[in-house]
């Protein structure tokens, strides 16, 4: 059972709102070390410099989008192994089958409650403490 | 256009929910607004525009987090719509109306949607060219997504829950260029 404050986290979006609104989610459960990143660009930028154990990221971006972020990652040794979850809107269907495609770990559809962030969260590294 | 035949317009019911984003000039979002809201947005350079429509949940302000979230989420939609079109994030520029106080004795959720409206806007960078909010009275707004123009008129000035009052005289459109 991973403690969440020992999940390193990058939100990726570009819309403040929407990264305070998840930043919020994640102090909630208990997360500490929270990165943000405005765009796919910014984060991998960031994330070659200071690698983190799990990437929340919004598809629709400029520069780079969330499926070309997850791409990269998962073709550059060191990023390989990150954790991915993509947030996506309802009509993404698609988007959700081609992530999976490139290794996404889950996703979230949004607009989505603090609960089924923590619920997504553990489906991937378990029980959160 | 003095000589021209005027064009046929075409109108686009924009329901609670939807958005509709076009660079058609001869396109004109509507809607009709109480305690909801309806961000219309537009990009002078690209020439296209886009409205939206959306309540947030009211639950008695026991979870803003939630309201807030469901908002983020219907303006993100609208926003990625217009990039997906080519307008430029930099050049958006926002006219927000409706947040009515539609009822008297429950919360007063029009003034959240308001509150939140123009919350959001600020933080994202967008500028907040005019508005029409709050108030007693629904809205009628048009909107030319291609131009930016928009137009709304109140179709009523009393708060429903009551007997309802004679007949108004329609209160007039406002320009709201």
């Amino acid at each position: 059972m991973p403690a969440a404050s020992a999940i390193k986290t990058l939100v990726v979006d570009d819309q403040l709102t929407m990264r305070a609104l998840i930043r919020s989610g994640l102090q909630q459960l208990g997360f500490t070390q929270i990165e943000e990143a405005v765009d796919g660009e910014d984060a991998l930028r960031r994330l070659i410099q200071n690698p983190v154990h799990l990437v929340l990221s919004d598809f629709n971006m400029p520069k780079l989008d969330g499926l070309s972020l997850l791409r990269a990652l998962r073709s550059h040794g060191p990023t390989r192994q990150v954790a991915f979850i993509m947030l996506t809107g309802r009509a993404d269907n698609d988007l959700v089958q081609r992530a999976a495609q490139f290794g996404v770990n889950n996703y979230l559809v949004k607009p989505f409650t603090v609960t089924t962030l923590k619920g997504k969260i553990e489906q991937v590294f378990g029980a959160l403490t | 256009m003095t000589g021209r035949a005027v064009e046929a317009s075409r109108k686009v019911h924009v329901t609670q929910g939807e958005h509709h984003v076009s660079d058609d000039p001869a396109v004109v979002a509507t809607t009709v607004l109480g305690s909801c809201v309806a961000a219309c947005l537009h990009d002078p350079v690209a020439g296209l525009g886009g409205m939206n429509h959306f309540l947030l949940p009211d639950d008695g302000g026991r979870d803003d987090a939630g309201a807030i979230r469901y908002g983020a989420y219907a303006m993100e939609v609208l926003i990625n719509s217009l990039l997906k079109k080519g307008a430029s994030r930099q050049r958006l520029q926002a006219k927000v109306f409706g947040g009515a106080r539609m009822f008297d004795g429950l919360s007063d959720v029009g003034a959240t949607n308001a509150v939140f409206i123009r919350r959001f806007l600020d933080d994202e960078g967008i500028p907040l060219v005019s508005e029409s909010l709050g108030g007693q009275a629904a809205r009628r707004v048009e909107f030319w997504p291609a131009s930016g123009r928009a137009r709304v008129r109140a179709t009523t000035t009393a708060p429903a829950g009551r007997p309802a009052p004679p007949a108004l005289e329609p209160a007039g459109d406002v320009e709201l260029f």
